[in-house]
């Protein structure tokens, strides 16, 4: 009697761990949700828990496949978003796509830091995001802007392919922010790629800065290069967990 | 004589088991506290999860990871059970605040027989699927659904909203006046001592954040606008979870 039920627990016991973790998640939400379909299945640092990526949403998953937990994580020691932080390692890929040759550089001598903005001419907050161009490079931030033209400024993509095909790319950049009219330049240009790889990551206004790890800053921050400095120091100083 | 031994076996796995788990209690806490600075931690307790707490924060459910290092918000569910297990705390937590409120303090529209049912809905004069709901008190009340209405008016204190919601308090026919103001009249200018800032702030603390909010009699927020179909099938759902609970 007692092997018989020992015999039926190591059966248990094996039949569930031949279940993969893609199996036990996808096994989760046929359940919950069954017309949802799990892209990935990964590792989380978070205990008892698997990290699963659905479009560019991620939910975490217990081991068992009991429970399902949509929501976002936070890592108690550097208070900072841990599934944001996972968010940003994906859109690192994306983000490594854009090339310095594809984006237009405003850095001081010795920049500290680099942040990614994507950007379009028409967009007011854009606009009095540039008008304190300076400020940023005397913070030590290099700023890198990627053009997004967004749909609702119809001709702002013109405008950002006749900016890059100036002569003087930043002077014709910052001329195009202040409000004059860069014309009607044309070449070849990454302006439909950036706009592609921007949306693919969901990133859908204008201005959004992403940091060096891939992690997005705060409009009211990224707005203020008092504020900004100051958070760029507590990403770098204070490192989210990690797998 | 093998009684004992048990027991005393037993006894000194439970006793460390036990130091063990305070420390930890102690440690997840003060992470959540952390977290959320000066804010009340109401309720702190195991979660479902195994290996984590959970602390009940206004209308919120924070769930933590034993040793204090993660802290997790969002929406638990059970998936064999398809229990959203998040609702169903906050509900408990919910319906002591809301069954605390009382009846003399509601406006309420209740069917003519004993109600099968009562909802609580945070309401707003000026907003449109509240409205579009009160067309429809006839059909709740046909269906058995009482319905206690809490004024919520989304613009807060010392708005046009708020002064319509106390000056239907203070009429003298007040389901009148509100069966009025609800169809686009313009209620009379009132003053009287009133509940519409405790009912606002009542609202804010079981985490409505739009209206109309409709609450089961368990606590539970159960929508936004609400059909008598759809009303009606929630709460015969809400009714069957409710011995499993």
């Amino acid at each position: 009697m007692r092997h018989l039920l020992s015999l039926i627990l190591i059966f248990v016991a094996v039949n569930a761990a031949a279940a993969t973790p893609e199996e036990t998640v996808q096994a989760a939400f046929s359940k919950l949700a069954p017309q949802v379909k799990v892209d990935v299945v990964q590792e989380s640092v978070i205990p008892g828990f698997y990290e699963a990526i659905i479009g560019s949403q991620f939910i975490y998953v217990s081991k068992d496949g009991r429970f399902v937990l949509d929501g976002s994580a936070i890592d108690a020691n550097s208070q900072r978003d841990i599934t944001e932080a996972a968010r940003a390692k994906n859109r690192m890929a994306s983000l490594k796509k854009i090339t310095p040759d594809k984006r237009i550089i405003f850095a001081p001598a010795n920049a500290k830091y680099a942040v990614t903005v994507f950007t379009d001419l028409d967009c007011p907050f854009c606009r009095r995001f540039h008008q304190q161009i300076e400020a940023y490079n005397a913070a030590g931030i290099a700023v890198e802007y990627v053009f997004m033209p967004l749909d609702i400024h119809p001709g702002a993509d013109k405008k950002a392919e006749a900016v890059w095909c100036a002569i003087d790319r930043k002077q014709a950049f910052t001329a195009a922010m202040n409000g004059a009219d860069p014309g009607t330049g044309t070449c070849a240009n990454p302006v439909a790629e950036t706009t592609r790889i921007a949306q693919s990551i969901g990133i859908t206004g204008t201005p959004t800065m992403l940091a060096a790890d891939g992690s997005k800053v705060a409009p009211q921050i990224a707005l203020s290069p008092d504020k900004l400095i100051v958070e760029l120091e507590h990403l770098a100083n204070n490192p989210v967990a990690s797998r | 004589m093998k009684l004992p031994v048990i027991a005393a076996f037993a006894f000194s796995l439970i006793v460390p088991l036990a130091q063990a788990s305070d420390v930890s209690e102690a440690a997840a806490r003060a992470a959540v506290q952390k977290l959320i600075k000066s804010t009340k931690i109401e309720a702190f307790e195991m979660s479902p999860v195994p290996g984590y707490y959970q602390a009940v924060v206004g209308s919120q459910l924070l769930y933590v990871s034993e040793d204090g290092r993660y802290i997790l918000q969002g929406t638990l569910y059970d998936a064999n059970a398809k229990l959203d297990l998040t609702a169903k705390r906050l509900a408990s937590v919910n319906v002591a605040k809301l069954d605390a409120y009382p009846a003399s303090k509601r406006i309420t529209f209740a069917p003519k027989s004993k109600p099968k049912y009562k909802v609580t809905v945070f309401t707003d004069i000026d907003c449109g699927y509240c409205r579009k709901m009160h067309s429809h008190i006839a059909e709740y009340n046909d269906r058995g659904i009482e319905v206690d209405y809490l004024f919520f008016p989304r613009s807060g204190p010392n708005t046009p909203s708020f002064a319509k919601a106390v000056s239907v308090w203070c009429a003298k026919d007040q389901k009148q006046a509100f069966t009025a103001a609800k169809t686009g009249a313009n209620p009379e200018p009132l003053q009287c001592d009133n509940p519409i800032a405790e009912e606002y702030q009542l609202g804010i603390s079981v985490g409505v954040d739009g209206t109309p909010a409709v609450f089961a009699q368990d606590g539970s927020k159960i929508g936004g606008y609400l059909t008598p179909d759809q009303l009606e099938a929630q709460l015969e759902r809400v009714a069957a979870e409710k011995p499993g609970a």
